[in-house]
C-alpha cells in the first residue's frame, strides 16, 4: 500500500491515511480481505507518530472499512457499496474549495473540467509524484 | 498592536512533565526563564520551537538539574528534579545540543559500556541494533567522528537504556538528510515498543511535524503558547480575501490578528480564532473571503513568533 502524507495539506494526518485507504480500495490496489500494516510498520515508514495511525485505523473500523482479528491483524472489510460516490465527493469537495480561492463558481469549474479532460484524455497528474 | 489571548495551559490531563513557576537567570539582566509554567502530557510529543536564547536548553537542563532554577519546582513523572536527581535522570534519554567529547579517546564501544554502567535499564541488544542502524561501528575513535556521528551516539545513549522520557536538544543537528530520516523511523519504534514521553526542542518544527502532538512556544523564556498541534491548526488561519476600495478593517477582529499583509485590494490575515467567527466578521465588514487556510506547524511558530516580536 503506498501513502503519501503532505504536511501542508489542508487534512490532518490521520484523515490523509484515511483517505489514502480509500483511495487505495477504489482503485483496486487493495481488495477485500487484504492484511493492512501494523500500526508500527507503518507509522515508521510513514514517520508519523503511531498514535496517528491508530487513529486512521480506529476510524476506518467503525466506518466498516477495515476490521481488526485479535492477534492476526488489520484486514480489508468486503466492500461497501457507497465508497466511489464518498470518494467523488471527497475529491469534488476539494476541487471547489481551490476554486472559490481564485474566484471561480462551480458551473465555471464543472465545464472547464469537461473542457480539460477533452484536450487531454488522461492525462496523468504529475502533482503527487516527487 | 494587541497580541490575542492563546492558549497556554495544559490542565486536566495527566503530565508528565511539569515546571511551575521556574525562573532561571544566568546574570542579574540575563533571563533565560521567567516564569515557565512547562505542561508535557503522558505520552506526548511535545515539541519545543522558539528563537536562540528563549531558554529552550535551559528548560531541558532544569528539568535534568544540570542547572538549579532560582525559583520554581520542576518534577518529572512526578519526581522533583531537584530532591531527587539521580532517579530523574534514570528515567530520561537525554540528546544534549552540544555533545560532551570529554572521553574522546574511548572507542564507540568503550564509550556506551561507560554509559550502560549508569542505567540498570541498558538493553545492550538495543544498542547493537541501534548502532547496525545508525551506521556506527563499536571500534570506531569517539574522537574520530564527525559532528553527526558524535550525535548518532548521543541517540544510542538516550535510548539504550530504554527511558520512559526523552528529551531532545536539537536532535537532528549534524545530521545528513539519510541520517534524519534514520533518527525518525528510530523514534517511531520507540514509540511504538513502549509508552514514551518526548520533549524535543528543535529550530527546525517541519522534522517534528509527523510525529508532534503538542507544541509550545517559548520567548524570552516565556510560552506565548502551549497547546495541543490539533488545536493550533484549526485555531490559527490564513484567510485570503478581497476588500473594497477604501476597505476600513474589521472592528471586533484586530485583537486576534498576529500578521497582515495586503496587496491592493487582496488583504493576507493571519488570525487566531474559530474560523466561522473571523470569516463572518470578515465578511460582515464588507470582504469577500477567499480562502481560510490552515498553516502549516512551522510557518504557525513563525506566525506566533513574529507577532510576539511585535506586541
Amino acid at each position: 500500500m503506498l501513502i503519501n502524507l503532505d504536511t501542508a495539506d489542508e487534512r490532518p494526518l490521520y484523515q490523509q491515511i484515511v483517505d489514502e485507504v480509500r483511495r487505495a480500495l477504489v482503485l483496486g490496489t487493495l481488495a477485500a480481505q487484504d492484511p493492512l500494516p501494523s500500526v508500527r510498520a507503518l507509522a515508521t515508514e510513514l514517520r508519523v507518530n503511531p498514535n496517528t495511525v491508530q487513529q486512521a485505523y480506529r476510524e476506518l473500523e467503525r466506518a466498516g472499512i477495515i476490521y481488526s482479528r485479535r492477534g492476526q491483524g488489520t484486514f480489508v472489510a468486503d466492500p461497501g457499496t457507497g465508497e466511489r460516490a464518498l470518494l467523488l465527493r471527497d475529491v469534488a469537495e476539494r476541487a471547489l474549495k481551490d476554486a472559490r480561492r481564485y474566484g471561480i463558481e462551480p458551473e465555471e469549474l464543472a465545464e472547464a473540467v469537461l473542457r480539460a479532460a477533452q484536450l487531454h484524455p488522461s492525462t496523468p497528474s504529475t502533482a503527487s509524484v516527487p | 498592536m494587541s497580541f490575542p489571548t492563546l492558549p497556554t495551559r495544559l490542565d486536566g490531563v495527566e503530565l508528565a512533565i511539569q515546571t511551575r513557576a521556574v525562573t532561571k537567570r544566568y546574570a542579574p539582566d540575563a533571563v533565560a526563564l521567567d516564569g515557565l509554567d512547562l505542561q508535557v502530557p503522558a505520552g506526548a510529543v511535545y515539541v519545543l520551537v522558539g528563537p536562540n536564547g528563549a531558554g529552550k536548553s535551559t528548560t531541558l537542563r532544569v528539568l535534568l538539574d544540570l542547572v538549579r532554577a532560582d525559583r520554581g519546582t520542576a518534577s518529572v513523572l512526578g519526581i522533583s528534579t531537584t530532591a531527587q536527581p539521580a532517579l530523574v535522570r534514570a528515567q530520561i534519554g537525554y540528546v544534549p545540543e552540544v555533545v560532551d567529547t570529554a572521553y574522546g579517546w574511548l572507542t564507540v564501544g568503550g564509550l556506551l559500556k561507560h554509559h550502560a554502567a549508569f542505567y540498570h535499564a541498558w538493553d545492550w541488544a538495543y544498542a547493537d541494533a541501534l548502532c547496525k542502524r545508525l551506521g556506527l561501528r563499536m571500534d570506531e575513535r569517539f574522537r574520530a567522528l564527525s559532528k553527526g556521528g558524535a550525535r548518532r551516539v548521543a541517540l544510542v545513549t538516550a535510548l539504550a537504556h530504554r527511558p520512559p522520557v526523552l528529551l531532545l536538544d536539537e536532535p537532528t543537528d549534524g545530521l545528513d538528510p539519510l541520517a534524519r530520516d534514520d533518527f525518525g523511523g528510530l523514534l517511531v519504534d520507540h514509540m511504538a515498543d513502549a509508552p514514551t514521553t518526548i520533549l524535543w526542542s528543535t529550530h527546525h518544527v517541519h522534522e517534528a511535524e509527523r510525529m508532534a502532538d503538542h507544541i509550545g512556544v517559548l520567548r524570552e523564556g516565556r510560552l506565548l503558547l502551549q497547546a495541543p498541534v490539533d488545536e493550533v491548526r484549526g485555531g490559527l488561519r490564513r484567510y485570503r480575501a478581497e476588500v473594497p476600495d477604501g476597505w476600513a478593517g474589521a472592528p471586533g477582529l484586530n485583537g486576534d490578528v498576529l500578521v497582515r499583509a495586503r496587496a491592493g485590494r487582496e488583504i493576507t490575515w493571519t488570525v487566531w480564532g474559530d474560523e466561522r467567527h473571523v470569516a463572518e466578521r470578515l465578511s460582515a465588514s464588507g470582504a469577500t473571503v477567499r480562502d481560510a487556510g490552515r498553516l502549516s506547524l512551522e510557518d504557525a511558530a513563525l506566525a506566533l513568533l513574529r507577532a510576539g516580536e511585535a506586541a
